[in-house]
């Protein structure tokens, strides 16, 4: 009974989700709330695959948008020159992101703590000067326009509404695909590799091939949300490579709470939320991130997923 | 079981190791004792593998073993328990344990959660190293004695032919000490013991031989009581400990 019913509200909330556009169209800004929705699951994709790194295997990294830029630039070159399909882009995607992922981990992996945080940086401005300047893959400063939405066998998600459902499915699919591996033996690892690698070495884990494991893991699912991006947008930027991003993906999971399932993807909301929605309505809206990010630096480190549920064990003794 | 041939190891000008040649028989119980600073932990840390040898060579069960890392020598059946502990603190006693079992499966099982039989090989482990009960607890909650009695199930879960073990008494009460000694007394003669150890109480009680290193050197090695009887150890260690 109690563990069948986390089960049914995850199946409801799901549901619910991906079906956003249908049950909110008498809203009058149904158009937009889908929109922002969409770009809000996009970053949560790309900060759940960040907390890999940063929340369970204790590696921050200040570089993930090089994958999810890479991801984003694959798919739209794919498009390009390969069709439309959506498997292909996927695969383009992928492969792409874990290559770069790859060759940066290697050697980004042998330093740890803020030797770590400060390579991946440095190899994420390389990628990003790569984008800049392979204008006849990329189009460098200008940007890569009129992206081409993905087709899949029978289903084309050219259609907003299409290509919010894609998103959402794939946000679920990544969730649960989180899910597992933190619960399984492999997410155990990494966080014993968190807590003390010394020991892990000892004991016989080859600590360097985890770390780099879980680099391009984490690599790969960003280069899925920059692809997700890049259909979302239509347009990739050198920006889906840069700083800024890789800031925004960190910020969204320290607010949202590190090491958490749930904490990446409500940093994610909260984010964008202030990002896109707020300044609509009030003044110096962008100063209320960085505002918000130093409470949560200060004072709750934890992230609102963490001292939430801090507090709900409190409550229930 | 392992052997070393000339062992050296420079920290800038100092020496810690100058030269250490040893040999431990298959399931022998070697002890090695000096004063601070005699390079004791020095040599655990270079026969694990965590120090490169800055010469010599470390021979494991008859195989060249010198420069390989800490989690290939793991796999060819050597653990540690560390002097200070290395446990996963925010994780429970059961966990630590888990993890330490797993090792030999390897890590790359994403999507299957961690297998019953480790918890049970765990909780069995946690009741033979004197915490049974305590696996729910995480690690950083135990007393001072439990962490050390968790860092030797962390050890032991590994399942090794060889098993130093640095300083296992140190911090203890007495009768934390006595659990400990009796444990490892208890041990089966398959894993060889080298244990570095101030207690000498444990020492002699333990030991069927004992290293005697001075400045990263080894001045006596033999039997109990031909070490307590030599002079110069006398001089240099043992008088001091044993007023």
């Amino acid at each position: 009974m109690s563990r069948f019913v986390p089960f049914v509200i995850a199946l409801i909330a799901s549901a619910a989700l991906v079906t956003f556009p249908t049950w909110t169209s008498q809203w009058e800004s149904s158009r937009y709330a889908t929109t922002i929705l969409r770009d809000m699951l996009v970053l949560a994709i790309l900060a759940l695959s960040l907390d890999l790194l940063i929340g369970t295997a204790g590696m921050p990294s200040l570089g993930h948008a090089a994958f999810f830029g890479a991801g984003a630039y694959a798919a739209a070159i794919a498009g390009q020159r390969l069709g439309e399909s959506l498997l292909v882009g996927m695969a383009a995607a992928i492969l792409v992101s874990a290559a770069f992922a790859a060759v940066i981990g290697f050697f980004a992996v042998r330093a740890a703590g803020i030797f770590f945080l400060m390579l991946t940086l440095a190899f994420a401005q390389m990628v990003f000067a790569i984008a800049f300047q392979a204008t006849d893959l990329t189009g460098g400063s200008n940007g890569f326009s009129g992206v081409q939405r993905p087709l899949l066998g029978g289903l084309d998600f050219s259609g907003p509404d299409d290509l919010y459902h894609l998103v959402a499915a794939l946000f679920l699919a990544i969730v649960l695909l989180v899910w597992r591996l933190r619960s399984s033996t492999y997410g155990r690892a990494l966080v014993g590799l968190r807590e003390n690698e010394r020991r892990m070495r000892a004991l016989g884990y080859n600590t360097t091939r985890l770390r780099l494991s879980v680099f391009v893991l984490a690599g790969a699912i960003a280069g899925v949300a920059g692809q997700l991006s890049a259909y979302s947008i239509r347009f990739v930027s050198t920006n889906d490579v840069g700083v800024g991003r890789s800031i925004e993906a960190f910020v969204a999971v320290l607010i949202g709470g590190s090491g958490t399932l749930l904490g990446p993807v409500v940093g994610a909301i909260v984010v964008l939320y202030i990002e896109r929605v707020l300044p609509s309505s009030i003044a110096f809206a962008e100063t209320v991130l960085g505002i918000v990010f130093i409470v949560f630096v200060l004072a709750a480190r934890r992230g609102i997923v963490g001292v939430a549920a801090a507090a709900f064990v409190r409550a229930r003794r | 079981m392992i052997e070393t041939v000339d062992l050296r190891r420079d920290f800038g000008a100092i020496k810690a190791l100058a030269g250490v040649s040893l040999s431990v028989a298959d399931g022998e119980r070697r002890a090695i004792i000096g004063p601070n600073g005699a390079g004791k932990t020095t040599l655990f840390n270079v026969l694990t593998g965590e120090l490169a040898p800055s010469g010599g060579r470390v021979i494991f069960a008859g195989e060249d073993v010198t420069g390989l890392r800490p989690h290939q020598l793991a796999h060819r059946g050597l653990a540690r328990m560390y002097q200070r502990n290395e446990l996963f603190d925010p994780l429970s006693a059961r966990t630590n344990v888990a993890i330490a079992i797993g090792a030999k499966a390897g890590p790359y099982r994403p999507f299957r959660a961690p297998p019953a039989s480790e918890r049970a090989l765990a909780d069995e482990l946690l009741e033979r190293v004197g915490l049974p009960g305590r696996g729910d607890i995480p690690a950083r909650a135990l007393s001072h004695g439990e962490r050390r009695q968790l860092e030797l199930a962390l050890a032991l879960a590994q399942g090794p032919r060889l098993l130093l073990l640095d300083e296992p008494t140190a911090g203890m009460s007495p009768a934390e000490t006595e659990r400990i000694a009796r444990l490892v007394a208890s041990l089966d003669r398959s894993i060889t013991l080298v244990i570095v150890e101030h207690d000498m109480d444990v020492v002699f009680r333990l030991a069927e031989r004992i290293t005697v290193l001075h400045e990263g050197r080894v001045i006596a090695d033999g039997s109990p009581d031909a070490v307590r009887g030599d002079r110069q150890v006398n001089e240099v260690y043992l008088g001091k400990v044993l007023v």
